[in-house]
């Protein structure tokens, strides 16, 4: 399974963009089942965000749900940083 | 800091100082410091008799322009509190400094209290605004938000600020113009209310820029030339190739770095960025009038925050900027306030050139 995140804003307006394949990993059936879990209940288009704050856009398998800063559930909270941090990275 | 002035005890001077100062034999010292205390006891009471009589209403995310500048009785000292998430993201955490209380030993915590009262100093003695709302608003931050997170933000009511990642970003409390920005959201939600998206989203941006640098400016006693007018300085890590996040001086040039890429901002309409991202680029083309700012104030010299700050503090609070503004407009505001303020000399002049040399029209 694909997954992308995309985040945009943020006082530096800084952009970044990371992918991973779960199939890759060791905790490829835990990382699935949280992205199935964002997928179905992120929200479809992008919700108001607040001065400064981050805006994310989640892609997997290329069904897209939004989020922004500071109301992350804390699935896709962990979902955003696990891709951020340890996805290939490419601005 | 600026020097300590009678009034301004009430935002540096921890209230035991304040106790021994006011039984002091000089009466130099005494004197202002007695004042003062009675002062902060009058109002103490003011807002205990308030909170007992009606509970106060949430501030509303609408212009209140007629609230402000000398309303009767503002409150003219901070009401700071300082709230720390512990590295989570629940909001605003728990408070670890209030108003009045003694520094403590997280020097995060220190230097965003600090910059609240920087900020609301100058709201308050440079263009008479007690806080944000005009009214004394209480001034909230929370600090250490979520894990390594690199980022400040303004969330509607309060600031929040991130410790960085250490590997691109330090700190977000490190830099006071930072501070002063995410607050500057607040002023500007409490008055023009101006939309976050596109060109009034960029000047939304802009004008928190300026109150940033402004509040620098004026915590280090700076004139126009001596400022370095950049937002965000000492808050890059040691490896990444760069001086800042934003120059006013020189958009652009703020960094260049392999991770961090190059800094996006345009100083001329000439460069506009026309992109969907970034809530249509406001941190991008902030640049156009940030620089109008820069070259307004260093072309009339002095302190920066006493005739061009004032400028655009009447914009701002005018009640005739609307939500949906354009650069256009934003610097036609800027053409009449300078004339209305200051008559058609050099200050009109220095505007209309200023908007002229970023691509601006004001005519």
């Amino acid at each position: 399974m694909r997954i992308q995140v995309r985040r945009t804003g943020g006082f530096g307006g800084i952009e970044r963009f990371a992918e991973l394949d779960t199939a890759d990993r060791a905790d490829a059936d835990e990382l699935q089942e949280l992205a199935r879990q964002v997928l179905a209940k992120g929200h479809r288009t992008p919700p108001v965000g607040v001065p400064d704050g981050f805006s994310y856009q989640i892609t997997v398998e290329g069904e897209t749900v939004y989020a922004t800063d500071p109301r992350l559930s804390e699935k896709e909270s962990r979902l955003v940083s696990v891709v951020l941090k340890e996805g290939a990275k490419q601005t | 800091m600026t020097e300590i002035q009678p009034t301004q005890f009430c935002t540096i001077v921890p209230p035991h100082v304040l106790d021994r100062l006011a039984r002091s034999q000089d009466p130099a010292l005494s004197a202002p410091a007695r004042r003062t205390l009675e002062a902060d006891a009058v109002q103490r009471t003011r807002r205990q008799l308030t909170a007992v009589a009606a509970p106060v209403p949430a501030p509303e995310a609408t212009a209140d322009v007629d609230a402000g500048a000398d309303a009767e009785g503002a409150p003219e000292c901070p009401q700071r509190t300082v709230h720390d998430c512990r590295n989570g993201t629940d909001l605003p955490g728990v408070v670890v400094r209030a108003e009045g209380d003694e520094p403590v030993g997280d020097a995060t915590v220190n230097r965003v209290y600090s910059g609240l009262g920087a900020t609301f100093e100058l709201l308050l003695k440079e263009y008479g605004r007690s806080s944000l709302d005009g009214t004394g608003l209480p001034l909230n931050a929370s600090v250490h938000f979520g894990d390594r997170y690199g980022n400040a933000f303004w969330d509607g009511e309060q600031m929040v600020f991130g410790d960085g990642d250490g590997e691109i970003f330090l700190d977000f409390s490190i830099p006071v113009d930072v501070i002063a920005h995410e607050l500057a959201h607040g002023l500007t939600q409490h008055t023009a209310n101006l939309s976050y998206y596109g060109q009034p989203g960029a000047l939304n941006e802009s004008v928190s820029d300026v109150m940033g640098s402004l509040v620098k400016q004026y915590t280090l006693g700076q004139s126009a030339d001596e400022a370095d007018w950049l937002i965000g300085a000492g808050l890059l890590a040691p490896r990444v190739t760069g001086v800042a996040l934003r120059s006013m001086k020189a958009p652009g040039t703020a960094y260049d770095d392999d991770v961090l890429g190059r800094d996006p901002q345009p100083a001329t309409m000439q460069d506009y960025v026309r992109t969907g991202r970034d809530n249509g680029g406001v941190h991008i083309n902030s640049g156009i009038p940030n620089h109008a700012f820069y070259l307004f104030a260093t072309r009339l010299g002095g302190k920066a925050w006493e005739r061009a700050g004032q400028v655009w503090f009447d914009v701002l609070t005018g009640g005739e900027l609307a939500v949906d503004a354009d650069f256009a407009r934003f610097a036609r505001l800027t053409v009449s306030a300078a004339a209305a303020r200051y008559g058609e000399g050099a200050e009109h002049e220095a505007v209309v050139k200023a908007w002229a040399q970023v691509g601006v029209e004001t005519a």
